[in-house]
C-alpha cells in the first residue's frame, strides 16, 4: 500500500485512526506524502476521506497515531498555530468583509505591517485573476468567483500544505475542466504541496501527482494516475477508478510469465502476460478496460485466447467515443469503447450484429481480492 | 405584464400588516396628536379640538401652549433624560447578560435549543404584574434577601435594596431580557459555524474570531434586540412604579400625572407625541444603518 | 335613467329603516329596562347590600369597582360610561366634574329617606356640591396620622407627639423616624392642607404664597420619606414595614385590624392631629347620560336607609353620613374614636374646598418636582 519509503518524507501520517461513537471513521492509515505534490484522497461517500484531511487541518485530532509536517510533530496542534491551511468546499468567505479584507484574513493575524498586507493580497489577488473584485462582498460574487478568493485566502500565507475539501463540486463541468487545469498551474507555480478530497475520480486522475484511494476508512492502494488506473490492486480499485470489465476464473497454469485462466463467464481462456505464478485453481479475478478491446465482424487469427463473441446490444455515441454493450452467451455484458474517428473510417456497426471482441495478453490484470 | 402582477402581489401581501399598523397605530396616534394640539377646558372631554367643524367644513385651530410647557418646564426633560437612562442601562445589561445566554443556546446540542428556549419564555406564562410584585418581597427591608444575609450574620442591618435605581433596573432587565435573548439567539443559530473553523485555519485564535467574525456577523441580532428592550422600556411605567421611588421618575408616570391627576389630556398628549418623535429618530438611524450593511 | 331613479328609491327605504330603529329605542327608553349599572370603590359596600335590592325591586345589578378616583374620572371624562351610579371623593374630583357638566340634578322628590341625612355633614359636601342639587354623601373620613406605637415610641421616647403633626412635619422627628419608615398619600390635595395646618396657616388657602409655604415645609422632611403611595402603607403599617403613613382613617383602621389578626405584635393607632385634618366625603351621583337614572334613585334611597347604611358602615369600617344609622352600627365601630371621631375632634376638621384648574395645575408640579426630589 505505501508506495514511498517513510523517512524524510515532507508530510507523514502514520497509523491514524479516528474514531466517533465505536465507528472507525479512519482505520490505522499511514501515508507519506513528498514536498510539492499535488495529491489526491480519493474514495466514495463515507470513506474517511474528509476526516482525513480534517485531521491534517487540526480540526478533529486522531484516536490513535500521529502526523508529522516538515519534521514537525503537529498532531495536537490547534488549527491556529499550524503551518497548513485549507480551502473549504463551501469556500466560508466572510460576508461582513470585502473580497481584499477576506484574503488578508490570515496575514492581519500575524500582525503583519499593512502595507505588506496589501501588496501580498495584490499578488495573490493578480494570481486567481480576481483582482477587479478586490472591493466586492461574497454576496455579490458568483460561484467560480468565490472559489477564487477561497483559494487566495488559503494561499496568501504561504502555508507549508494546502489542503482542498471537494475543491470543483459546485461548479458547472465547463467551469470544472477549466479549473482543474488553474489549479495544476497554480499549484506549480507556487511550489506549495496540495492535498485534494474529492469523490471524483476524473478531477483526481487529470489533478493529481498521485493518488490514495480509500474505502471505509482503509487505504486501498495509493500510487500516480496511471498505475492505479493501469495497475488496480483490487476489484474495489479497479471498479472504482473508470469502467472496467471484470471477469472471474480460475487459474489454470502459468508457463514462461503467461497466466493462463479459464473464464465460464466469457467461455475462453484469458492469458495474462508479465504477472507473478499463482498456483493453480486460484479464483482469480480479470480487469479488462473498455478500451483496450477490440471489436471485429470476423474472429482474430491464431489462437482464440482472449476473444469471445457476442451480440452487439446497444451503441452509445458521445462525441469523442462510442460506447458497445455486447451481451455473451453466458449472458454477462463486455462494455468496449472506441475512438469514433476510427470507427468512421471503416464500416459502421449496427444492433444485434454478431461481433467478436479481443485483447491483448498485456491487456488483462489479474485482482486477487 | 410579469412585473406589473409580481408588485401587485406584494402589495397584497403587505396589504394586511399596512391594514393593521393603520387601524391599530396610525389612527390612534392621529387623535393623539389632535389632543396635543387642542387647549385644555372644563366639559366632557376635557379640551377643545383644534379641529372645528363648521359651516364651510373643517377649520383647523391648533393650540401650542402645551409644547411649550413641555419645552419650558425642566421637569418633562428630566423625566425623559432619567428615562432614557434606564431604558438604556436596561438595555446594556440585558445585552450584557443575553449575548451569553443566547450564544450557549445556540450551540448547545440541537435537541436541548426548543427546550432551552421555551424555559427563557416560561415566564411570560404568568402575568407580568404578580411577578414584579414578587420582586418586591424579595427585595423589601424585610424581604427575602435580607432575612437571608440578616440570619447568616452577613449584615446587621437591612439593605436598601427597594425603591432605588438598583430595583428599577433589576425590574427592567428582569422584564425584558427575554426580548434581548430571542432575536440574538436567532440570529447566532443561523451563523455557520465553517466561518469559525475558516477562521483558526487562518491562524485566528477563538477569542479573536469571537470578536472578528461572530459578534459582527450577530450585530443585527444585536441592534433587534436593543431596539425591542429599549424602546418599550423608556416608556414602561408599572416597574418604576411599583418597584421605583419618587427619585426613580420616568416620562410613564408623568404622563400618567398629567392625564389622570392633572386631568390635562393635551398635555399629556403633547409629552406622548414628543416622547414618540424622539424615539422615532434613533429607531429610523438603525433601521438606516442596517440597510446600509445589507446592501454591503 | 332607469338606474339614477332606482338610487333614490333604496336610499329612501334605507333611510326609513334607520328612522323606525331609532323611533323604537328612544320608545323602549321611554319605559327603563329593569337594570342597574353602578360603579363604586372596591370594598366599600356591606356584601348584601346588592343582593337585597334586587330582591325587593327586581332590578339586576351590574356592580364594577375602581381603586382610583382618577381611574372614575378619566372614564367619566371621556363620556358614555355606560354608569348609572358612581361615588366619587367631593374635592377635588366631584366639585371638578360638576363643572364640566357630568352629572344629572337629583330629584328630591324620588329620595323618600333624604331627611336622614347628617345636616353637618350635608353642610360640608355643599361646599363642593352648592344647595346639595347632585350628590348624596355615602360615606366620609378623615386624614390624619397612622403609626406603630411601638416603634415611634422607641424613636421618640416615650413624650412623643402623638396627638399632633410634629410627629410627622418636625425634621428632628422625621429624622428619627426615617430609620423605621414614613409614607405620604401620593395626593397634593391631601398633603398640602397638612402641611399648611401645621404651620398655623388656612388649609384650604390656594395662592402661589401659601403653596411655597407647603412646598418649604415638605421640603424639609422630603429626605426622611421613604414612599409616596396611596395604597401601599396599609400593608407595610399591618407588616411593620413602616413606622408613620399619613393616610384615610379607614384605611389605617383596617391595618390596624390585619395587624390584630395576624398577631404579629404590630399595634396601630390612628390620630387626628390637633392642628386639625381634612374631612373628606364619598357622594353618590348619577351621570348625565345615566340609562337608568329611575333606578339610580331607586338605589340612592335604598342606601339612605338606616340600616343599610349601617350594615355599610359595619362592614367597611368608615362612618355613615346618616344621622338615623349611628344607632344601629356595631358598638365597637360607633366607639371608636377612630372611625366616628367625637364631638370636640370634629371642630377641628376641615373641608377642603375646589381649586381653580392653574393652581391644581401648578400644585401638581410642584408636587411631583417635590417627590423627584429636585
Amino acid at each position: 500500500m505505501a508506495a514511498v519509503s517513510k523517512t524524510g518524507a515532507f508530510l507523514r501520517i502514520e497509523n491514524v485512526t479516528k474514531q466517533f461513537d465505536g465507528k472507525l471513521a479512519v482505520n490505522d492509515i499511514s501515508l507519506s506524502i513528498e514536498q510539492g505534490e499535488f495529491f489526491a484522497l480519493l474514495g466514495p461517500s463515507g470513506c474517511g476521506k474528509t476526516t482525513l484531511l480534517r485531521m491534517l487541518a487540526g480540526f478533529e485530532q486522531p484516536s490513535a497515531g500521529r502526523i508529522v509536517i516538515d519534521g514537525a510533530d503537529m498532531t495536537r496542534v490547534p488549527p491556529y498555530e499550524r503551518p497548513v491551511n485549507m480551502m473549504f468546499q463551501s469556500y466560508a468567505l466572510f460576508p461582513h468583509m470585502t473580497v481584499a479584507q477576506n484574503v488578508g484574513f490570515g496575514l492581519r493575524q500575524d500582525g503583519l505591517d499593512r502595507g505588506i498586507i496589501r501588496d501580498r493580497v495584490g499578488e495573490m489577488l493578480d494570481l486567481v485573476q480576481i483582482s477587479a473584485l478586490a472591493g466586492r462582498k461574497p454576496s455579490r460574487l458568483s460561484g467560480g468567483e468565490k472559489q477564487r478568493v477561497a483559494l487566495a485566502r488559503a494561499l496568501v500565507k504561504q502555508p507549508k500544505l494546502l489542503l482542498l475539501d471537494e475543491p470543483l463540486g459546485a461548479l458547472d463541468r465547463k467551469l470544472r475542466e477549466q479549473t482543474q487545469f488553474e489549479l495544476v498551474r497554480i499549484q506549480r507555480q507556487v511550489g506549495i504541496t496540495f492535498v485534494v478530497v474529492t469523490h471524483d475520480q476524473d478531477e483526481a486522475m487529470s489533478m493529481a501527482t498521485r493518488i490514495a484511494v480509500m474505502e471505509s476508512g482503509k487505504l486501498r492502494q495509493v500510487g500516480t494516475p496511471g498505475q492505479i488506473y493501469e495497475t488496480p490492486n483490487s476489484r474495489f480499485v479497479a471498479d472504482f477508478i473508470g469502467a472496467v470489465n471484470m471477469f472471474s476464473g480460475k487459474v489454470t497454469g502459468h508457463e514462461s510469465g503467461m497466466l493462463t485462466v479459464a473464464s465460464p463467464e466469457t467461455g475462453c481462456v484469458i492469458e495474462i502476460a508479465n504477472t507473478e505464478p499463482v498456483p493453480a485453481g486460484t479464483e482469480v479475478a480479470v480487469a479488462v478496460r473498455p478500451e483496450k478491446i477490440s471489436l471485429a465482424r470476423t474472429a482474430p487469427e491464431g489462437d482464440l485466447a482472449n476473444s469471445v463473441r457476442g451480440t452487439l446490444r446497444d451503441i452509445a455515441y458521445l462525441g469523442e467515443i462510442s460506447i458497445y454493450r455486447v451481451e455473451l452467451p453466458s449472458g454477462a455484458t463486455i462494455r468496449v469503447s472506441l475512438l469514433n474517428a476510427e470507427r468512421l473510417a471503416g464500416p459502421g456497426f449496427a444492433r444485434d450484429e454478431n461481433v467478436w471482441l479481443s485483447w491483448s495478453a498485456a491487456a488483462g490484470v489479474l485482482l486477487r481480492q | 405584464m410579469s412585473a406589473g402582477n409580481s408588485s401587485r402581489r406584494q402589495f397584497g401581501v403587505a396589504a394586511p400588516p399596512l391594514f393593521w399598523l393603520g387601524l391599530f397605530f396610525l389612527i390612534p396616534f392621529a387623535i393623539v396628536m389632535t389632543i396635543a394640539f387642542a387647549e385644555s377646558a372644563i366639559g366632557i372631554p376635557p379640551y377643545i379640538s383644534p379641529l372645528q367643524f363648521g359651516e364651510g367644513g373643517v377649520s383647523l385651530h391648533p393650540y401650542f401652549g402645551n409644547f411649550q410647557i413641555l419645552a419650558e418646564d425642566s421637569l418633562y426633560l428630566r423625566a425623559f433624560l432619567n428615562s432614557l437612562g434606564f431604558a438604556g442601562g436596561a438595555t446594556v445589561l440585558c445585552l450584557l447578560i443575553g449575548y451569553p445566554m443566547a450564544y450557549a443556546i445556540a450551540r448547545a446540542p440541537e435537541s436541548w435549543r426548543a427546550t432551552l428556549m421555551t424555559l427563557v419564555i416560561l415566564p411570560f406564562w404568568t402575568s407580568a404584574l404578580i411577578r414584579v410584585y414578587s420582586w418586591m418581597g424579595i427585595l423589601k427591608p424585610n424581604g427575602l434577601i435580607n432575612q437571608l444575609l440578616i440570619a447568616s450574620g452577613l449584615i446587621d442591618e437591612p439593605l436598601p435594596l427597594l425603591n432605588n435605581f438598583f430595583s428599577v433596573e433589576l425590574g427592567l432587565v428582569y422584564g425584558y431580557l427575554p426580548f434581548m435573548i430571542l432575536p440574538l439567539y436567532t440570529t447566532l443559530e443561523k451563523m455557520d459555524l465553517t466561518l469559525l473553523e475558516a477562521a483558526a485555519d487562518l491562524g485566528c485564535r477563538p477569542l479573536r474570531a469571537f470578536l472578528r467574525i461572530t459578534l459582527p456577523l450577530s450585530l443585527p441580532g444585536i441592534i433587534a434586540g436593543s431596539l425591542l428592550v429599549f424602546v418599550p422600556a423608556v416608556g414602561e411605567f408599572v416597574i418604576p412604579d411599583l418597584l421605583g421611588g419618587p427619585s426613580t421618575l420616568m416620562v410613564g408616570k408623568v404622563l400618567w400625572d398629567e392625564f389622570f391627576t392633572n386631568h390635562d389630556w393635551p398635555v399629556a398628549s403633547a409629552v406622548a407625541v414628543a416622547m414618540l418623535i424622539l424615539l422615532v429618530v434613533p429607531m429610523g438611524l438603525a433601521q438606516f444603518f442596517l440597510r446600509g450593511k445589507e446592501r454591503g | 335613467m332607469k338606474f339614477i331613479g332606482r338610487i333614490p328609491r333604496t336610499l329612501c327605504r334605507a333611510a326609513l329603516i334607520v328612522l323606525a330603529v331609532a323611533l323604537f329605542s328612544t320608545g323602549a327608553r321611554a319605559e327603563e329596562e329593569k337594570i342597574l349599572n353602578i360603579y363604586n370603590w372596591s370594598d366599600y359596600i356591606a356584601p348584601d347590600t346588592v343582593a337585597k335590592f334586587t330582591a325587593e325591586t327586581g332590578i339586576k345589578v351590574n356592580y364594577d369597582v375602581y381603586d382610583s378616583n382618577e381611574a372614575l374620572e378619566a372614564k367619566l371624562l371621556a363620556g358614555k360610561s355606560g354608569y348609572d351610579v358612581v361615588v366619587p371623593s367631593a374635592i377635588p374630583f366631584f366639585a371638578r366634574q360638576l363643572k364640566a357638566g357630568v352629572y344629572r340634578k337629583i330629584d328630591r322628590a324620588q329620595l323618600k329617606n333624604y331627611g336622614n341625612l347628617d345636616p353637618q355633614i350635608l353642610e360640608k359636601a355643599g361646599a363642593a356640591d352648592p344647595g346639595n342639587a347632585y350628590g348624596i354623601p355615602y360615606l366620609w373620613g378623615t386624614t390624619g396620622l397612622g403609626y406603630n406605637v411601638k416603634l415611634v415610641k422607641a424613636a421618640l421616647g416615650a413624650d412623643a407627639p402623638q396627638d399632633s403633626f410634629a410627629l410627622l412635619f418636625d425634621p428632628a422627628n422625621a429624622k428619627k423616624l426615617a430609620g423605621c419608615g414614613i409614607s405620604l398619600l401620593d395626593s397634593a390635595q391631601e398633603v398640602v392642607p397638612a402641611a399648611l395646618a401645621y404651620q398655623g396657616r388656612n388649609p384650604v388657602a390656594k395662592t402661589g404664597a401659601d403653596l411655597e409655604a407647603a412646598i418649604a415645609a415638605l421640603s424639609a422632611i422630603r429626605p426622611f420619606i421613604k414612599k409616596f403611595h396611596s395604597s401601599q402603607y396599609i400593608n407595610d403599617l399591618a407588616n411593620g414595614d413602616l413606622c408613620l403613613a399619613f393616610g384615610f382613617s379607614g384605611d389605617v383602621v383596617q391595618a390596624r385590624n390585619r395587624a390584630r389578626d395576624a398577631k404579629n405584635g404590630v399595634e396601630i393607632a390612628y390620630m387626628v392631629p390637633k392642628e386639625g385634618a381634612t374631612l373628606w366625603v364619598d357622594m353618590m351621583a348619577i351621570p348625565a347620560d345615566a340609562p337608568h337614572p329611575g333606578n339610580a334613585h331607586l338605589f340612592i334611597d335604598f342606601i339612605l336607609r338606616p340600616e343599610n347604611a349601617a350594615a355599610i358602615s359595619n362592614t367597611v369600617g368608615y362612618p355613615n353620613p346618616n344621622a338615623k344609622a349611628t344607632a344601629l352600627v356595631a358598638e365597637p365601630i360607633r366607639q371608636d374614636p377612630a372611625i366616628y371621631p367625637p364631638e370636640t375632634t370634629r371642630a377641628r376638621l376641615f373641608f377642603d374646598t375646589p381649586a381653580a384648574p392653574d393652581f391644581e395645575r401648578q400644585r401638581t408640579r410642584a408636587w411631583t418636582r417635590l417627590k423627584s426630589g429636585s
